[in-house]
């Protein structure tokens, strides 16, 4: 049963994610300031959204991971932080575009802009750990994700002593309810979207896993055998 | 912990209580400041090292104009001290790899805390005796950074709070890479993301010290609060990091293909 979820969940996103993007670009008014380079809010703020809840998911499981060597823990960690990674490229990417036409600057080193990118590179960091690292170097990559957790709010109130240009919070809970109305459908559809694929890439670790341990038990077994023989 | 069978220094047993953590840690301090007292491999090394780049500085940015130099100055500092702390953390856990007594001594019966506040204090040490090279060559090539030779104690204690945070992230990531058989290329790939938060705030201290800042006091709190923030969680991951709980996956760990 479970293992249909991230079908269930793909599905629905395949059906209410052309009607979001229908409802964003046909439906919804233009913003007066910005024109329509404001549409690109839809997409951004939702990615940016799981980008955060997945760091932190990785974060937890990370912990829970070195905690009670929890395997089921350790996929969930990989999947997430690989999905913070996809989510942060998708940030960095519409964030520049935005911001080109809006402060007519793409990248102005403003407190969230350094917060999203060096969280990004913390993951980055995190998922070559994981792919070069030699044996053992899990746990080292639990703490890194651990770690870059911790460091998010630190940058962000470091940067912001600077200067800061980006949209505040309030943008957000200041938006009129027609936007708003545009904005849930799109993070429904991204959001149900990256908990599939986190779902089966977590499921696919843990089989990576399993495949691991039955070679080794192979190689034991022959090695028995061989020892029986001579 | 294990006892008796092996008959280790008494100095390790003979502590007990509120004072054990600490001795242990001076022993396992003194025993690598012995090491390097001998040689001083780690002083010359990083020491020539932190000379070399200096002098890159100074032929790059000699030319720039008074006013640009207060914004130059602590990202030269800085990135001095991230480079120099990236080789000493290599080399001290080199040490412990190629004759494998890291194993050794997480075998021993000794806090593994101290294991990690000893190896973050020789670090530091090093470090902080590279900085005694780095800040007076900053002032002398740069005019701008003759604050730091009119205000010596502020500067020194920016110094020291600004290497404590990077040491103690540096510190158990290095140990971690050299516990899991290394590849050492990976440290500067983890350090550099994960030392930024603490580079950072140094930097912008270290930009109010230049600029006459009347908020520098407040940041030299806070970045105060990060060091113990960061001692803090390396202490507390050191353990789970280098030896893991109880039980299972040795085989996992050996049998983990190539990928």
């Amino acid at each position: 049963m479970t293992r249909q979820i991230p079908i269930v969940l793909l599905a629905i996103a395949a059906v209410v994610f052309p009607l979001s993007v229908h409802k964003i670009f046909l439906e919804t008014g233009i913003e007066r300031q910005l024109g329509t380079a404001q549409k690109i809010f839809y997409f951004h703020v939702p990615m940016a959204w799981i980008m955060m809840l997945f760091g932190l998911v990785c974060g937890i499981a990370a912990g829970i991971q070195l905690r009670r060597q929890s395997r089921r823990a350790e996929a969930v960690a990989i999947a997430a932080g690989e999905m913070v990674v996809l989510a942060g490229l998708g940030v960095l990417i519409t964030g520049p575009i935005w911001g080109h036409a809006s402060w007519g600057k793409a990248w102005t080193w403003d407190a969230r802009q350094v917060t999203t990118g060096l969280l990004w590179l913390v993951f980055v960091a995190y998922v070559l750990v994981r792919r070069y690292g030699a044996a053992g170097s899990d746990r080292l990559a639990a703490a890194l994700a651990i770690f870059g957790a911790v460091d998010v709010p630190v940058i962000y109130y470091a940067v912001k002593i600077w200067k800061t240009t980006h949209p505040s919070n309030d943008v957000v809970g200041t938006l009129p309810p027609e936007m708003w109305a545009a904005l849930w459908p799109a993070l429904g559809a991204l959001l149900a979207t990256a908990i599939a694929l986190v779902a089966v890439r977590a499921r696919q670790e843990m089989i990576e896993m399993d495949v691991d341990d039955a070679w080794v038990r192979v190689d034991e077994l022959r090695e028995a055998a061989k020892g029986a023989a001579s | 912990m294990p006892s008796g069978a092996t008959p280790w220094p008494l100095a390790f047993r003979a502590t007990t209580g509120s004072m054990r953590l600490p001795r242990q840690a001076w022993l396992l301090a003194k025993n690598d400041l012995r090491q390097e007292l001998r040689d001083l491999e780690l002083v010359a090394t990083a020491g020539f090292f932190t000379l070399v780049v200096l002098v890159m500085f100074g032929l790059s940015f000699a030319a720039l104009g008074r006013s640009a130099q207060p914004l130059a100055i602590p990202g030269m500092l800085w990135l001095a001290v991230a480079f120099v702390g990236a080789l000493t953390l290599t080399r001290i856990f080199d040490r412990e790899r190629e004759s494998d007594t890291l194993r050794a001594l997480l075998s021993a019966p000794v806090e593994r805390l101290s294991i990690y506040l000893a190896k973050g204090a020789v670090t530091l040490l090093v470090l902080l005796g590279c900085c005694l090279v780095l800040v007076p060559g900053l002032v002398l090539l740069f005019p701008a950074g003759a604050v730091f030779a009119e205000r010596p104690l502020t500067t020194a204690v920016l110094v020291v709070l600004g290497c404590v945070a990077y040491v103690a992230v540096g510190t158990l990531f290095a140990a971690g890479l050299a516990q899991s058989g290394g590849k050492n290329v990976l440290l500067s790939v983890i350090l550099y993301p994960l030392t930024s938060p603490a580079l950072m705030w140094a930097l912008v201290s270290t930009r109010a010290l230049l600029e006459g800042h009347p908020d520098l006091n407040t940041y030299l709190i806070q970045l105060a609060a990060l060091d113990v923030l960061l001692v803090a969680l390396g202490g507390v991951l050191f353990e789970a990091v280098l030896v893991g709980s109880t039980g299972r996956k040795p085989a996992r760990e050996r049998g983990r293909r190539r990928r």
